[in-house]
């Protein structure tokens, strides 16, 4: 998990309460921020159809996203829900693993919510699995 | 039509949405999680109806409307006005599902297997009513498997194409805005394919039901087999702002492909839609099935299937027969009474 892209997948599925109460010991040692969007709003979601390749779309997800900046650097959170205060907790963590604030400390955050999410996913796989059907035809 | 302007009903029509919500009593948070954790089906439902993914909202609809399915559609597509839209997302491909749930009944060793998933299916239909005794149900806990299961699987109609079995066209690659999109541009016939799918996917499950089982019974051209039934979750990709993609969540969603001969091949018709909704994919993609070539004015015409089976306008339209009529109404009557006059002025008279 060393991607930008599975970082911040990580961050958008990660537990709420606990994303948001590590950004609070992020917030201090980041400084001032500029909020550029903080806000509810809806991602279109299209798929494509297996019989005639045609890419249509399915509706909306309502999302909350943050866009913050800090000088040069942006921090990015956009999380499925209304929470504002949880995507903006993921731009913070964002923000800062890209000013190498804490960094250790937020890979290891991500790390962690990664093996939670992995965990979780296994144990819904394990119960799927338990209703795989194998049939004979007589 | 003509309608005619009433006075004095201000303080009726406030009483009578009073008496309304008083069936319902107060709505907090702990009602709202209550219909979210106990009806997950009717909430996928009403998401998908609304064409707008939000379990909190859903579940607030159905309790702010008591359960009035077409009210909390037209809640949640109200409130969805007020929103910006953030983006679109990467489009969902059937290989990048995570599968909870995928059944052919047209071919039984399909690459992958078969995983029945969560359903009462195969289960005895039987009302619990020892709960209203006083004994509650407490459903028996899953055994897991001794491994996972695969999260993804492939397509079902990939594999035939490989067969030789179907006819699989190259898939689009249109993405972002330039896919055509039904609340920004009216239905049109012949309908462009991508509105008939987006038409399908936030259909009214009665509806469609209603038009594709017609199909079923044989007012349609083909019977449909189901080649793949999936009940998954998507990933929500999209993009931070420097580029790098990203999925910001996962949502149900549920797929059915149906087959049924065509010449030397099968023909395959596809729905889907967002939450679990097994019968409205179904009868949804039994309707693609049967569209191509269907006689106008049959329930598999798609003119007829999309307009009919679109739960906001039809269920308004049908309401509106509330409101009053009184002039037209009116213009009936004096219409039956001079016809009345005319026909006893006709009988009246001498025969020559």
């Amino acid at each position: 998990m060393n991607s930008h892209g599975q970082l911040l997948t990580v961050l958008s599925r990660s537990d709420p309460d606990r994303i948001k109460a590590f950004a609070v010991f992020l917030i201090e040692q980041i400084g001032e921020i500029k909020v550029i969007e903080s806000r509810t709003g809806l991602v279109m979601l299209p798929m494509l159809d297996t019989a005639g390749g045609t890419a249509f779309h399915l509706g909306e997800v309502l999302m909350s996203e943050a866009h913050i900046r800090n000088g040069e650097l942006e921090g990015y959170g956009l999380r499925c829900g209304r929470d504002l205060e949880a995507s903006m907790a993921m731009a913070l963590v964002d923000l800062a693993i890209r000013r190498d604030i804490e960094k250790p400390a937020c890979i290891a955050f991500c790390a962690k919510e990664a093996t939670a999410q992995a965990s979780e996913d296994d144990s819904t796989l394990r119960q799927i699995e338990a209703t795989r059907i194998n049939m004979e035809t007589f | 039509m003509a309608y005619v302007a009433t006075r004095g009903g201000e303080r009726a029509i406030k009483q009578s949405e009073r008496l309304f919500r008083a069936a319902m009593g107060k709505i907090d948070a702990a009602r709202v999680t209550e219909v979210k954790q106990a009806l997950p089906y009717l909430v996928d439902r009403v998401m998908g109806e609304a064409s707008l993914y939000d379990l909190d909202l859903a579940a607030l609809a159905l309790a702010q409307t008591g359960g009035e399915l077409y009210e909390a559609v037209l809640l949640l597509r109200a409130w969805r006005t007020t929103q910006p839209r953030l983006c679109v997302a990467e489009p969902v491909q059937q290989q990048d599902l995570f599968t909870h749930r995928r059944i052919s009944a047209a071919f039984k060793d399909i690459p992958g297997g078969q995983v029945l998933g969560p359903t009462p299916d195969y289960a005895h239909r039987i009302l619990a009513t020892d709960v209203l005794e006083g004994t509650p149900f407490v459903p028996e806990p899953v055994e897991p498997g001794a491994k996972p299961s695969p999260a993804y699987q492939p397509s079902v109609s990939a594999w035939q194409a490989k067969n030789d079995l179907v006819d699989l066209p190259k898939p689009e690659s249109l993405h972002g805005n330039d896919i055509p999109d039904l609340t920004r541009e009216p239905l049109l016939f012949p309908s462009k394919r991508a509105h008939t799918l987006q038409s399908l996917a936030r259909a009214e499950t009665g509806g469609v039901l209603a038009l594709g089982y017609a199909a079923m019974r044989g007012y349609g051209q083909a019977h449909p087999t189901v080649n793949e039934l999936r009940l998954a979750e998507a990933e929500v990709v999209v993009k931070h702002p420097n580029g790098t993609a990203f999925s910001a969540g996962r949502v149900k969603i549920s797929q059915a492909e149906v087959v049924s001969k065509q010449g030397e091949k099968l023909g395959l018709g596809f729905a889907a839609t967002m939450g679990w909704n097994e019968v409205k994919c179904i009868s949804a993609a039994t309707l693609d099935l049967n569209s191509k070539g269907a006689p106008k004015g049959t329930p598999t015409e798609e003119e007829f299937f999309l307009y009919h089976t679109e739960g906001v306008e039809s269920s308004g339209f049908c309401i509106h027969f509330k409101l009053p009529h009184y002039v037209t109404f009116q213009s009936s009557l004096d219409a039956m009474r001079d016809a009345k006059a005319k026909s006893v002025d006709v009988a009246k008279e001498p025969v020559k």
